[in-house]
């Protein structure tokens, strides 16, 4: 049977009737929990013209917290923001790039990548579906905490202006863009890259590629578990957080994404409550989502919002 | 002895017998434990630990297809990050009924990261100064180790073995025999001081980082990485190969790789890359099932039609 075509796919993502009330009180549960920055320079990483620092926070369940942080040497007044999320099973690139473009850009290592594995650990598989049953200990409840807390570390510095905060980042970094820009209201900017995390259970039925694969294995072992597993991940759905997302956004899918399929970007992007949004969909492209000629429409969408 | 371009010679020949040498000395010693999670009606996944030279214990994901043997086996090398994928994100899980599929977590990956838990960055310049201490000796040899176990599985087929991935796959079809297919794009061990000077980008940026910081020491990380470029390995790959060059005017394009390419003794095709992970994926899965005679391609919905 051919496939609809992506844009017109309707999802069958369900929104629970008190999500915003969950994540109003994740997120004072979080706030109530010091931030603890540490923040030590590294020298090997560091360059004549960037700076860069290993960073450690404590987050969501007093869970210690790593990331890079990157900004010019060279500056005038205070820099932009911006946080880096990172992809699914890769690890947190240090964000010179960025910083070299002139932020004060922030690579966060959440809950279970390296360097942030030390108290909570599932592993690659194992991520995705760890306590899949409960809304109030899955893994993304912390791992959304902690790309939310690396806005709040930006917040906490100095040389940044709490004003001009962005957000971006590619696959699993594409829907930790929506997630924080859903979940932070200083986020001024978003560009997500085909956002992962966004209609988990549409995903399992269009593809049949890892990582929400995993899924599909654990309902397979765990069959009666599905209607927990539905209601756990709505509350965690990008599809059901874009109603929250009131910054100016731009999203990029591939159409031939076999890893985030496009459909689950498209039911993302129309459920965006900001005005300022665009799509670009990139034919004969797939998880790559065009990033070669993208890149230059992402570096230009926040020099216009965030402007180093 | 062997020279490159503007390089000091090596004794290229004798440091990889000796890595061979001792990794022969070792029993891989396999323990082999089903992963029901990752079994479906059409293949039973199987953790398997193995020992490379250290001694050093590796673990690696093994996928084999119920039904009769045997089977076209798929290598799959690790790419440069701590994880491993029981089959790489984004291609079709279907593959695993036809093929039995092998990826192996290198020491200091996870799964592979006690004693040794490599970091990211840093695994790339660990030990760079010296080649005996070199990780990324272990790494090749840690990959040989794979190859040599896949091949002695009753459900593989020996004519029918692919080695897929990066540079890591280059030097396993190198230094065994056992590969018949060979799917590579190379990345890191090219020229790789050069190619480092050519790029900000982790994680060849980790080179100009170490440099930066131990200037005195680059005669030494030369010469380290001699011993791992790819064009010393090549008049020793007779799989048949599909290498997958970068775009044209990319520092891996074709031209860059002529001299790797002309120095192959077996079968090579290259394909120039699209910047689409969807034309070059599925232009290297058409290409393998063609060449392993398989009725179809084994590609996720989005690629289909």
């Amino acid at each position: 049977m051919p496939r609809v075509a992506a844009d017109q796919y309707v999802s069958k993502v369900r929104m629970p009737e008190d999500i915003d009330r969950f994540w109003e009180d994740t997120l004072a549960e979080t706030a109530k929990i010091p931030l603890e920055p540490e923040v030590v320079h590294d020298p090997l990483r560091s360059t004549e013209r960037i700076d860069v620092y290993e960073v450690f926070f404590t987050s969501l369940d007093r869970v210690r917290i790593a990331g890079w942080y990157a900004t010019p040497r060279d500056r005038e007044g205070k820099l932009p923001g911006l946080l880096q999320v990172p992809g699914y099973n890769m690890e947190p690139p240090v964000p010179k790039a960025w910083a070299n473009k002139g932020y004060a850009a922030f690579s966060v290592a959440p809950r279970g990548k390296l360097r942030s594995n030390r108290q909570f650990n599932p592993g690659y598989p194992g991520l995705l579906t760890y306590s899949m049953v409960d809304r109030n200990t899955y893994s993304y409840r912390g791992f959304y905490m902690d790309t939310c807390r690396g806005v709040e570390f930006l917040l906490s510095r100095d040389e940044v202006d709490g004003e001009r905060i962005g957000v971006t980042g590619h696959s699993q970094g594409g829907g930790l863009t929506v997630s924080t820009a859903a979940l932070r209201p200083e986020i001024r900017a978003a560009a997500a890259g085909a956002p992962y995390l966004c209609g988990y259970m549409d995903a399992i039925e269009l593809t049949d590629a890892y990582p929400y694969q995993e899924i599909a294995d654990y309902l397979r072992m765990n069959p009666d578990s599905r209607e927990q597993v539905e209601n756990t991940l709505a509350y965690f759905d990008g599809i059901n957080l874009a109603h929250r997302i009131t910054c100016p956004i731009i999203v990029s899918v591939g159409l031939q994404d076999s890893t985030c399929p496009p459909e689950t970007g498209f039911a993302m992007f129309d459920a965006i409550a900001s005005a300022d949004k665009r799509m670009y969909a990139y034919d004969g492209h797939g998880h790559d989502a065009n990033n070669h000629e993208h890149g230059a429409i992402v570096d230009d969408f926040l020099a216009k919002h965030l402007r180093p | 002895m062997t020279t490159l371009s503007g390089e000091a010679s090596i004794n290229f020949d004798s440091y990889w017998q000796d890595t061979l040498d001792e990794l022969t000395a070792l029993p891989p010693a396999p323990e082999v434990q089903a992963i029901p999670l990752r079994s479906t009606d059409f293949a039973t996944a199987y953790g398997v630990s193995l020992t490379s030279i250290g001694p050093y214990r590796l673990y690696a994901y093994l996928s084999i297809p119920r039904g009769e043997g045997p089977f076209p086996a798929r290598y799959y090398l690790p790419r440069y990050g701590s994880v491993t994928d029981l089959v790489p994100q984004g291609t079709s899980n279907s593959q695993r009924r036809e093929h039995v599929t092998f990826a192996i977590c290198v020491r200091g990956q996870r799964l592979a990261d006690q004693p040794y838990a490599a970091a990211f960055p840093g695994l790339l310049t660990d030990g760079i100064d010296d080649p005996m201490g070199y990780v990324y000796r272990g790494i090749v040899a840690d990959c040989v180790r794979g190859v040599e176990y896949l091949a002695s599985r009753p459900e593989v087929d020996g004519a029918r073995i692919a080695a897929i991935g990066n540079d890591l796959a280059y030097t396993t079809a190198a230094l065994c025999a056992q590969v018949t297919h060979l799917v590579c794009t190379p990345a890191l061990l090219y020229d790789t001081a050069n190619l480092a000077r050519r790029t900000s980008a982790y994680p060849l940026e980790e080179i100009t980082d170490y440099l930066r910081l131990h200037p005195e020491r680059e005669d030494a990380v030369r010469h380290t990485l001699s011993h791992f470029d790819l064009r010393r390995f090549a008049s020793r790959v007779n799989a048949t190969t599909l290498l997958m060059a970068g775009a044209d005017g990319s520092a891996l394009d074709a031209a860059a790789l002529a001299p790797l390419i002309q120095a192959m003794p077996g079968e090579v095709e290259v394909h120039k890359a699209e910047h689409s992970g969807y034309k070059d994926g599925r232009h290297s899965e058409e290409w393998l099932s063609r060449r392993f005679g398989m009725a179809e391609a084994s590609l996720p919905a989005h690629w289909r039609g």
